[in-house]
């Protein structure tokens, strides 16, 4: 109880300080608006246009990323039942990754238009191989006795599968979706940046043609707050559904 | 004084007659039919690669004893086991001749090897709720076995905990449980004790045998693969010795205790004497 209220009230007076100290930075040194707004100023021009804005780039990443994952899961599975398939395709996988998304963006808004569509596959394309990657190692991880624990009692393939392969896959699955969860904001905000006219890609880029920094800081601190929330979200399914195994990382 | 001389000599008979394999079962078998044979393994020899494991190993297994396999670790008495689940195939010419049926036939490992989303007693359903079992038994059922299997390992206080919440015994214990759940008339089992402290070892070691007795288990015999020679000379009516790399049979040895077998044995002259007479035996590999 002690330690739970200090989680909570630690890292927020560290925040509410470090705010105060920027305030009175801006203030005492005069510091020009364009280069540094204070937190007031910031605050000052959050509003529904912001969150409308935070609004598309979620719908964006949420979607690229469910996408994703799905697909990543699925190609993972046809893996560990296809040594051709994963001799074959893992190494277009690794160029997709190696290849930078910020590149391919503009290829994407020709190929998918100026819509959400093109923001969808760049955050898809950033979030897919982390799951590939993580779930054809989880549903590899299988003990070697396990397996023959099902074989030694005929379980078919598709018990080996459902009660063995599946749930030992989980936690590698869920770390992925944890790191792809802030990979799939960056992914939209690529894609807006190269062509869009709402999100909040195209916020920061407008606000920094007009030098409108306080906006352009909103825009930032709001994008952070998604990736925050998303993150959130997912490490809370973690602990639900991975309960058989502590989880040691933040 | 006298008393004492004689005891020690019958031991050291029975030592030397042991050893030349001719000596009866001197003690009451759990199962009377001794001839009867639950699986033969005849002439099997396995190879991976260029490596051989198993040299022309020919053992029938009788019905209703409990047979321990005894060697160094990694000499391939556990790829032994493998080859009577059927997980393996013998090279060409070797052959396993069941006599009775496959799915008798249970497992327990070195590893207690739970799957750790599930509660204890999902886990001992484990073996029921997949494979040819499935279709046997309802839900219902199968969770009536499961608990009566649950408390034949002592364990229903338990039913409800999660692997990772027991200890490394009670784990090996939900292990067994699972095994006899599926009412096996053999059991195979893989150095079960062996990742255990002693005092744990020892008595799981006789709760096993109490479980073999135990005439409403349905379990009829038991092979142990072991490295541990005194618990292979506490537990069973006859030892298996493999020889190190390839592994052969070297010799078989009747242990000359009386059933039910009891922890102080450990301490009498026969049980110390077929310790030695293996011990000496070890030596000479």
């Amino acid at each position: 109880m002690n330690t739970k209220y200090k989680d909570v009230l630690y890292p927020v007076s560290f925040a509410v300080g470090l705010i105060l100290i920027w305030e009175a930075v801006v203030r005492i040194f005069s510091i020009p608006l364009y280069l540094l707004p204070a937190p007031s100023d910031i605050a000052r021009v959050v509003d529904g246009e912001l969150l409308r804005n935070m609004g598309v780039t979620l719908y964006e990443a949420v979607l690229g990323f469910l996408l994703a994952n799905v697909l990543g899961f699925l190609t993972a599975i046809l893996f560990v039942h296809s040594r051709p398939a994963e001799k074959g395709l893992f190494p277009l996988a690794i160029a997709l990754k190696t290849t930078p998304v910020v590149a391919l963006a503009p290829l994407l808004v020709i190929w998918l238009g100026t819509g959400y569509w093109s923001k969808v596959a760049a955050s898809m394309i950033i979030c897919f191989f982390p799951i590939l990657v993580n779930s054809v190692k989880g549903l590899k991880a299988v003990e070697h006795e396990a397996w023959e624990l099902f074989s030694a009692y005929k379980g078919t393939k598709a018990e080996i599968f459902w009660k063995l392969r599946l749930p030992t896959s989980l936690p590698y699955v869920l770390s992925a979706l944890k790191i792809s969860s802030s990979l799939a904001i960056v992914g939209a905000i690529v894609g807006e940046f190269v062509g869009s006219n709402k999100g909040l890609g195209y916020l920061v880029l407008l606000s920094s043609y007009h030098l409108d920094t306080p906006v352009m800081f909103s825009a930032i601190i709001a994008a952070a707050v998604a990736g925050l929330i998303l993150f959130g979200i997912i490490a809370s399914v973690e602990r639900k559904i991975i309960f058989w195994q502590k989880v040691d990382e933040a | 004084m006298a008393a004492i001389r004689s005891i020690a000599e019958s031991a050291r008979e029975r030592a030397a007659g042991s050893n030349s394999n001719l000596n009866a079962n001197a003690s009451a078998s759990a199962n009377a039919n001794a001839n009867a044979n639950a699986i033969s393994i005849r002439d099997c020899s396995l190879t991976f690669g260029s490596v051989r494991v198993l040299n022309q190993v020919s053992i029938d297994i009788r019905d209703g004893e409990f047979l321990s396999i005894l060697g160094p670790s990694g000499c391939g008495k556990s790829t032994l086991l493998r080859l009577i689940l059927g997980l393996l195939s013998p090279d060409q010419g070797g052959g396993i001749v069941h006599h009775v049926p496959r799915e008798e036939i249970g497992i327990v490992f070195q590893k207690p090897v739970l799957m750790p989303w599930h509660t204890a007693i999902q886990n001992i359903e484990l073996p029921l709720s997949i494979g040819p079992q499935r279709a046997k038994q309802s839900k219902a059922e199968r969770r009536e076995k499961a608990e009566w299997s649950l408390e034949l390992v002592g364990l229903t206080d338990f039913r409800h905990h999660f692997p990772q919440q027991l200890s490394g015994g009670m784990q090996q214990r939900i292990a067994i449980a699972r095994a006899l759940a599926a009412n096996p008339s053999v059991l195979l089992m893989d150095e079960p004790f062996g990742a255990l402290d002693e005092f744990t070892r020892e008595k799981l070691n006789i709760e096993l045998l109490r479980l073999w007795d135990n005439p409403g288990t349905g379990l009829n015999t038991v092979v142990m693969v072991t490295h541990s020679i005194q618990e292979s000379v506490l537990m069973s009516d006859r030892i298996v010795m493999m020889s190190p790399r390839p592994a052969g049979v070297n010799d078989i040895v009747n242990v000359p205790l009386s059933h039910p077998r009891e922890a102080e044995m450990q301490e009498s002259p026969e049980f110390l004497g077929t310790v030695r007479e293996i011990r000496k035996s070890v030596k000479a590999l």
